[in-house]
């Protein structure tokens, strides 16, 4: 096991520039996502940190040693795919024994008929058989050793697949969107066992997704890819409630946070529809400025509040309800969390009134940066209504 | 009657066409001399009992034979002993027309012999074609280097050049190496098949390039992913590639008449049907197409076991 630098990371693809410098540092044992929409280069900064393909500049550092120029077989890395990549013609036994045998037999010993004859090679074919036994249990496919890939379920086979992986003790284990292929249910349980495996193994996991809830529940820090760069790396709690830019703000977060347009006074007064917000800027802010507000920080409020507007949908998930509600003067509609008992006052057409938690007022500048150092005024420190 | 019977009606006729050779050989490997000449028979011929001039030839006794035999004959003249050695000999010789073809298919020529040289000719061939072939479509499908698409390109072009174009500059080659009349002249010029690198590499474009990935990243280097990846991946395609592969060249006569001038111990199969091509005492039909017979038998069991993949293979339905 080990940690994983990447400092300043470049790809081109004939003209296209994939990734723009990324630099990224993954501690020993850490899980890291990288989350982002597709065509950001998450996959392709996963697999140029397997060995699969070469960065334009920059340089990768696994347990501080650069792998600059290493194959990929020599990196002693683990990758599991988005669609597992089992060999067919292979039993699960014989897949999972794949890694191992090109790494502890001789060439020789490999041969077809002849190999097991070599000498050594029995020992050796008895440890492999013992590793791929105790790798199948902790991932309970002891039972389908004999089978062949064709003849799994989809999970079975992302089982097969991680048991590859983890058979070997690599430095670090690459995970490209593996549960994608799996059905909802399954995937909810699966993205608990690899979290738990990734507890008990202590291993270093980089993980590949544009699911930003597999993201946001399995991994000790998420970084989120946009554009060929890594906008922001910290903790899903960090990324979720802190972003620091408004992309980063409108990827994370399902529904969408909403984004209502601010004015600024010269006064420092932040004001929405021309009415104060209680909120006041310190120096200078460019460009438009915006506020990001989470569906759970707005609440239905009594009269009287800035946002009034008709609700035009809403979504009863059962433990929750989003309600979407049209307000005059707004492009986008805005999305509001309630409970289930709130449902009554939500029906379709019906007016509301919003209010929202100021302390979770999220302000960006023209640019998209995140505004820091908000003032909130003490007479609204908890509600603008 | 269907819509579609035409369809039906022009499959048929297609399949007589087909099949009419093939009845004839078949039929022939049965007849008598006599029957094939005036064409009766139906298809199995008579089947009664028919001595073999040849052999009967041969019996003809010498003085010394009839002087030995003496013996059997008491009190009877030398012309009398004679003719009674005359019908034992025809007696021994008179046999089934089948019989007569088929053993004389393997008595007149040394046809087993050409069978082997079939097998070690076209296996040869077909091992290193595959050898050849393999790492070829793969860097071709699956490896980006600069020129890719135009070596494919020159892959294709190959193709379209008919061996016979180019058999007289290869038999000069083969003879200033002083190869010809070796198995090598019958096996090197067809090692390198531009359609078996076109077929691989269409079969190989359908492997998941997740696969390859993942065998790097076990630890395999690119021959180890050819051998034991795309390989056993591959086999249906591989089996169509055989099937053409050992079709063409055991049936082949026009490269082996060329190549193999004088040694008879290196003829192919076809070429020992020229064996019963008679030329001054008219044509031994029967044990000819006895030889043909038994030369495609082989073939026919073969694709009749491979039958089924050889179609998967050609329509390149693998992995999905």
């Amino acid at each position: 096991m080990a940690g994983l630098n990447i400092e300043n990371l470049t790809k081109r693809f004939d003209d296209v520039e994939v990734l723009k410098g990324v630099s990224l540092d993954v501690a020993d044992g850490e899980f890291v996502s990288l989350v982002g929409p597709s065509g950001c280069g998450k996959s392709t900064l996963l697999r140029i940190i397997a060995g699969l393909e070469e960065q334009t500049s920059g340089d990768i550092k696994i347990a501080d040693r650069s792998v600059a120029g290493l194959r990929a077989a020599d990196r002693n890395l683990s990758m599991v795919f988005q669609s597992y990549a089992l060999y067919p013609h292979l039993s699960v036994a014989e897949n999972i024994a794949v890694p191992l045998r090109m790494r502890r037999l001789t060439a020789t010993q490999r041969l077809p008929l002849v190999g097991r004859l070599m000498p050594g090679a029995r020992i050796q074919a008895d440890t492999i058989s013992q590793d791929i036994l105790t790798a199948a249990e902790r991932l309970e496919i002891a039972h389908l050793l004999d089978r062949k890939p064709g003849q799994l379920s989809g999970g079975q086979r992302q089982r097969v697949a991680l048991g590859r992986a983890l058979v070997r003790d690599p430095a670090a284990f690459l995970l490209d969107e593996p549960l994608s292929n799996l059905d909802a249910k399954l995937r909810v349980q699966t993205r608990v066992e690899i979290a738990q495996l990734h507890r008990s193994l202590n291993a270093t996991f980089i993980y590949v997704t544009h699911d930003q809830v597999e993201a946001m529940t399995m991994s000790d820090r998420i970084a989120v890819m946009m554009g060929g760069r890594i906008l922001q790396c910290d903790t899903p709690e960090a990324v979720y409630d802190d972003p620091d830019t408004i992309e980063v703000a409108e990827f994370i977060g399902s529904p969408k946070i909403n984004i209502l347009p601010l004015t600024y006074g010269t006064d420092g007064q932040l004001s929405l529809f021309e009415q104060g917000l209680g909120l006041r800027g310190t120096g200078r802010i460019d460009g438009a400025v915006s506020l990001g507000l989470r569906p759970e920080a707005l609440h239905l409020a009594t009269e009287n509040a800035v946002l009034r507007g008709t609700v035009a949908h809403s979504e009863n998930l059962g433990s929750e309800v989003f309600v979407q509600v049209d307000i005059p003067g707004l492009e986008n509609r805005v999305t509001l969390r309630a409970t289930p008992s709130q449902r009554a006052f939500l029906r379709v057409g019906a007016p509301v009134s919003l209010g929202f938690d100021a302390l979770a007022a999220l302000v960006f500048d023209g640019n998209g940066h995140r505004v820091r150092g908000i003032q909130v005024a003490p007479r609204s420190a908890t509600e603008v209504a | 009657m269907t819509r579609d019977w035409w369809k039906h009606l022009i499959l048929i006729l297609g399949v007589i066409v087909v099949i009419a050779p093939f009845y004839m050989m078949v039929s022939y490997s049965f007849k008598s001399p006599g029957e094939i000449d005036r064409g009766e028979g139906g298809f199995f011929g008579r089947q009664e009992l028919m001595i073999d001039p040849r052999c009967v030839a041969l019996r003809d006794p010498s003085r010394d034979d009839i002087a030995a035999a003496a013996d059997r004959f008491p009190g009877q003249s030398e012309r009398q002993i004679r003719d009674a050695l005359m019908a034992e000999a025809e007696v021994e010789c008179s046999m089934h027309p089948v019989v007569f073809n088929y053993s004389k298919a393997f008595t007149e020529a040394p046809l087993l012999r050409y069978l082997l040289n079939g097998v070690i000719v076209t296996v040869s061939i077909f091992l290193l074609q595959v050898v050849v072939a393999l790492p070829a479509a793969y860097a071709l499908a699956k490896l980006k280097f600069w020129g890719r698409e135009a070596v494919f390109g020159l892959v294709l072009f190959c193709l379209l050049i008919p061996v016979h174009a180019i058999a007289l500059p290869l038999y000069i080659l083969l003879a200033k190496l002083g190869l010809t009349n070796t198995y090598a002249a019958l096996v090197v010029p067809w090692t390198i098949s531009a359609f078996g690198t076109f077929l691989m590499r269409q079969f190989f474009m359908t492997v998941p390039d997740d696969l390859i990935d993942a065998a790097r990243m076990d630890g395999m280097g690119e021959f180890a992913i050819v051998w034991r990846v795309m390989l056993p991946t591959a086999i249906p395609a591989l089996l169509a590639f055989a099937i053409f592969s050992i079709v063409a060249h055991w049936n082949d006569y026009f490269w082996p008449r060329i190549v193999v001038t004088g040694n008879r111990d290196l003829f192919t199969p076809p070429l020992g049907l020229r064996e019963f091509k008679g030329d001054g005492d008219g044509s031994f039909f029967g044990p000819m197409m006895a030889t043909a017979t038994v030369i495609v038998t082989p073939l026919i069991v073969a694709f009749l076991i491979a039958q089924k993949r050889f179609i998967e293979g050609i329509t390149l339905s693998g992995m999905k």
